[in-house]
């Protein structure tokens, strides 16, 4: 193995493979950054191009591409409110506000460095354990990943400013909007409408696009004659010694986090980003900061959706399993290029396993000296005219749609979902449980229909494995923890007022 | 009477469910699996009734920073309306007319209707950006957007 | 004044929407050939990145790179609805210079009465490949051939499960019920687990489920690392050139008459003539022959099956009779004519 990991080395480390790592990476950064268009489509027509180049050359550039767009994602996550990739959703949550106080370029550096630092300790990750973890990519059955499910919608109640029932009540419609389509356990066609277009549900993008970036055009339009504040300052990268010693919690625990969850086929980037947000905000000292610029709660997701998209090439390249639709395309890609990947990749074919992931390291350290520098340039945007601003944006969204789905439908839909996010903005329903419900909803009722269907119609297939358990032993403590130490809080409140 | 916002809203949500739970309840039988396609959305159906008419009897205090969003200037009012409408114009003839004078012709109209006056800027801008934009996914990508009446 | 530039803008707009883009037709020249009026489109009725966008990428890659024919060939995409967004898309165009790749989804999509169209609805021009499904175990189950796993099923058909990545009542589903029926299972008992993350391997992996049924490539992959058995293949004859590959058994020589061919061909709008379908056939006749789709099909482990037209046609016709009956069996759609309730 140690052979392995040297000739992977020597692969990535050749001109040939560096120079490709940069494209790859620069061509992920710049897809990244265009609202809907994502890896997927990179990937797939990259495939013929790449045909009869060297594998792992080919490779190298197209991982290049996967985990540049996550950087490339945050950039109009942060700057627009705008998700480049569904991955950096979680990253607008405070990294928009951030944006909006004059701080864009505090926030893209910060995304930056979480980046690094969560692609490059799950590179780590991945060379150390790669081998042993294919087996904890397959731990997870369908009772298990209903018990993960559950645990992340248990978080609703956190993710809501202010009254509760109304995060309830927007988690509730989320999950009914996921329910649109076929149904794959029974094959039945659910509140279509009698439509086609429908039949394969609502596209995550045309969600996030629309309840983020058009809501937020709306508000921008009406206050469009505002100065935006702190404007002459809007590039410094400067992150102070308080800055960098918030960001270190985060960086560490969703490095772990963020690749565990990754590893997990069908979790990948956008779980993860929320669970990391999620769970900064139940650790957090002061979680009434978050979704007003936390550096905390901009670090996590950034952390965590780097982290997962390393975790993901596990079960690809050990097992052959694709746990995503990007990861499914460099499947097919690695197909074309000869290589199998599987079980017997790493013994077969070690230059091809190890090279791709030694190219990581190469490719994160790119992605930082490319992103860093850049930022000036990327905040000028903030300077554009607002009138003008806000018809890109608008553009934007709509051909990013458009260039995935080519559907007149799918805009048509983008609307409703930027008039429904207006709508609860105005009536203060939080977006963030809405789009959370959206993401677990609808991989949580099938797992708990394939459980059934396993056991024969059984619960106690949920209560018979210990990983369930497990599961459920964490829900009920991140349940009930953060409400008994908010009961302490406030008896020592009251316990002070008294005093006085 | 006069009925306060959330009392309206609640009044909406729960007509919202009453609609949902109709139609999961219309959902086909599939004899084949102990748990069938309509189970969760029923539950999810009760679920936001039962929520709508909580929230219609809590007292969701609306602050004053609510109310402020809520009220538009009639003026504003027309403004979006009238994006609105030209997005929704957009969206009709892109197939048709074609994405790059579609695109332009958009940011030209909503940058002017919101105020923008600069139009060297605001040509340049447009066609920049409907230009690079198309030739990055029709070439760099192989992406094809509608070229509509333009013949590349 | 604002009003009124917006106004001049927007008014020519209303009335070219009027015209949609024209429907070409194409011409015929001296020696009786069509020549087309502009370049030719496949369509892949998915997003990129799928089986079909991937076979039509090549395609188009081949036709291009050998020169086979004058026009270009691009490749569109139009995902939705498992397909039938890009087929009444084309079925309204009906334009002979769209045409569209497909697979055995085809027949599933429309005999389940997701989409008003079937194959009979286009003009088959010409399939290229073929792949097959097979069904595999855990390398440590009980069954060691299809025969072992079919008479514990047929004792006790809800003792087994078995998962696939398709939703009841398509492919992997099906192709799974039609050999099991084949076999005297009553099939209208089988636990069935759709899994569209991860194609069921995780599941069958980790022991969650007995039986997956997903494609020979997917299975073979694991089966060689021997995490996995493959009890039978769908493919009516063992397949050929790789060695490993060559070792699998057949349902049929485990005496399962049945055979389960997944097809990949192209088919043109509605209302083709003769020259246009020519057109066509011939081009795709010279890709199946020449060596650079050689090499793309040993690069996918797919299958060299070229039929005309007719041929095609003919094939299709059997198919969707005996995919028809199991959904009959089934419960899924009724007995009477194409007309079917669906879900």
């Amino acid at each position: 193995m140690f052979d392995g990991i040297l000739q992977g080395f020597q692969v990535a480390f050749s001109w040939e493979a560096i120079m490709f790592v940069f494209l790859g990476v620069l061509l992920g950064t710049i897809i990244g950054m265009i609202p809907g268009l994502g890896p997927i489509s990179a990937i797939a027509i990259m495939i013929p191009i790449t045909y009869g180049m060297d594998p792992t050359i080919a490779l190298v550039m197209m991982a290049g591409v996967y985990y540049g767009s996550m950087y490339g994602g945050s950039t109009s996550s942060i700057l627009l409110n705008a998700p480049g990739v569904a991955g950096t959703v979680a990253a607008s949550f405070d990294g928009y506000p951030m944006a909006q106080q004059g701080k864009a370029g505090k926030a893209l550096a910060i995304s930056a460095i979480a980046s690094f630092v969560g692609g490059t300790v799950s590179v780590i990750l991945l060379m150390l354990f790669a081998p042993m973890l294919a087996s904890v990519a397959i731990l997870f059955g369908p009772p298990e990943y209903f018990a993960l499910m559950l645990l992340g919608l248990t978080a609703i109640a956190s993710l809501s400013e202010g009254s509760t029932i109304k995060a309830l009540i927007s988690a509730v419609l989320g999950f009914m909007i996921v329910t649109i389509g076929i149904d794959s356990q029974t094959g039945t066609s659910r509140f279509t409408f009698g439509s086609v277009n429908l039949l394969d549900g609502i596209d995550f993008l045309i969600i996030a696009l629309g309840v983020f970036a058009l809501a937020e055009v709306c508000f921008l339009i009406l206050n469009r004659k505002q100065k935006m504040k702190g404007l002459s300052n809007i590039g410094s990268l400067k992150l102070s010694k308080q800055d960098i010693k918030e960001m270190k919690g985060p960086l560490t625990r969703q490095s772990f986090l963020g690749f565990i969850l990754g590893v997990l086929p069908g979790a990948g980037a956008t779980i993860s980003s929320f669970v990391a947000y999620i769970s900064e905000k139940k650790l957090a000292k002061n979680p009434d900061e978050f979704g007003k610029g936390s550096i905390k709660g901009l670090t996590g997701p950034e952390t965590a959706n780097n982290a997962a998209t390393s975790g993901a090439f596990v079960p690809l390249l050990s097992l052959g399993i694709p746990g995503s639709g990007t990861t499914a395309v460099m499947l097919g890609a690695f197909l074309v290029l000869g290589v199998q990947p599987g079980p017997l990749l790493m013994t077969e074919n070690p230059t091809v396993f190890w090279g791709v992931i030694a190219s990581m390291y190469i490719g994160n350290i790119f992605l930082l000296i490319l992103n860093l520098p850049l930022i000036p340039y990327f905040v000028k945007i903030l300077k554009v005219p607002r009138p003008l601003l806000i018809s890109l944006v608008i553009v934007s969204s709509l051909v990013g749609v458009y260039a995935v789905s080519f559907s007149t439908f799918d805009l048509y839909l983008l609307v409703i979902f930027g008039i429904l996010g207006y709508l609860m903005r105005i009536f203060a329903f939080p977006a963030a449980p809405f789009i959370l419900a959206f993401i677990l909803g609808g991989m949580m009722e099938q797992a708990l229909r394939q459980s059934l269907t396993i056991s024969g119609g059984s619960w106690s297939i949920f209560y018979t494995s210990p990983l369930t358990m497990f599961l459920f032993i964490i829900m009920i403590i991140a349940l009930v923890v953060p409400a008994w130490r908010d009961r302490i809080r406030r008896k020592k409140e009251e316990a002070k007022v008294k005093k006085y | 009477m006069k009925i306060s916002v959330n009392k309206g809203l609640s009044i909406v949500l729960i007509i919202i469910a009453a609609g949902y739970l109709i139609m999961a309840y219309q959902l086909p039988e599939y004899i084949f699996v102990p748990v069938d396609a309509d189970l969760v959305p029923k539950l999810l159906g009760y679920a936001l009734l039962i929520l709508s008419i909580f929230f219609f009897f809590s007292k969701d205090i609306d602050t004053d920073e609510q109310k402020a969003k809520r009220v538009i200037p009639k003026n504003d009012f027309f403004i979006l309306l009238g994006i609105l409408a030209m997005i929704l114009l957009y969206i009709t003839v892109l197939e048709v007319i074609g994405f790059v004078i579609m695109t332009a012709l958009f940011i030209i109209a909503s940058s002017r209707f919101l105020g923008y006056k600069n139009w060297t800027v605001l040509l340049l801008t447009s066609l920049l950006f409907a230009g690079s934009a198309y030739s990055l996914f029709n070439y760099g990508l192989a992406i094809r957007l509608p070229a509509g009446i333009l013949p590349f | 004044m604002l009003k009124r530039i917006i106004l001049i803008l927007i008014l020519p707009l209303f009335l070219i929407a009027g015209c949609s883009m024209p429907v070409q037709s194409g011409s015929i020249n001296e020696q009786g050939q069509w020549v087309p009026d502009r370049s030719i489109e496949i369509i892949a009725p998915a997003a990129a990145g799928g089986g079909w966008d991937t076979t039509a990428r090549m395609l188009a890659r081949t036709i291009d790179e050998e020169g086979l024919a004058d026009q270009s060939f691009g490749v569109v995409n139009k995902p939705g609805g498992g397909g039938a967004v890009a087929w009444s898309y084309i079925h309204k165009r009906n334009d002979p210079h769209n045409i569209f790749i497909s697979s055995p989804p085809l027949h599933f999509v429309y005999l389940n009465g997701q989409s008003p169209f079937g194959y009979e609805d286009f003009t088959p021009i010409a399939n290229l490949i073929a792949d097959y499904g097979a069904f595999a175990v855990r390398e440590d189950a009980e069954w060691n051939s299809l025969e072992d796993l079919f008479t514990d099923m047929r004792e006790d058909p809800e003792s087994i499960t078995v998962v696939g990545a398709s939703s009841p009542g398509s492919m992997d589903h099906i192709q799974f019920m039609m050999f099991a029926d084949k076999a005297g299972v009553d099939i209208t008992k089988i636990r069935y687990i759709s899994d569209q993350d991860s194609g069921g391997m995780t599941s069958v992996l980790n022991g969650s489920v007995d039986v997956i049924s997903t494609g020979v490539m997917d299975a073979a992959d694991q089966a060689r690392a021997g995490k996995l058995k493959i009890l039978g293949i769908t493919a009516p004859e063992r397949l050929e050139g790789d060695e490993y590959l060559s070792t699998l058994p057949t349902a049929k020589e485990q005496g399962i008459d049945a055979e389960f061919i997944v097809w990949r061909g192209m088919f043109g709008p509605p209302d083709m003539t003769e020259e246009q379908l020519a057109y066509y056939e011939d081009i795709y006749k010279e890709v199946s022959e020449s060596d650079a789709f050689a090499e793309v099909r040993d690069m996918y482990g797919w299958d060299e099956q070229f039929m005309g037209s007719d041929e095609f046609r003919e094939f299709l016709d059997e198919q969707s009779d005996d995919l028809e009956n199991i959904l009959i069996e089934l419960g899924f759609i009724e007995e009477d004519e194409d007309e079917n309730i669906g879900q």
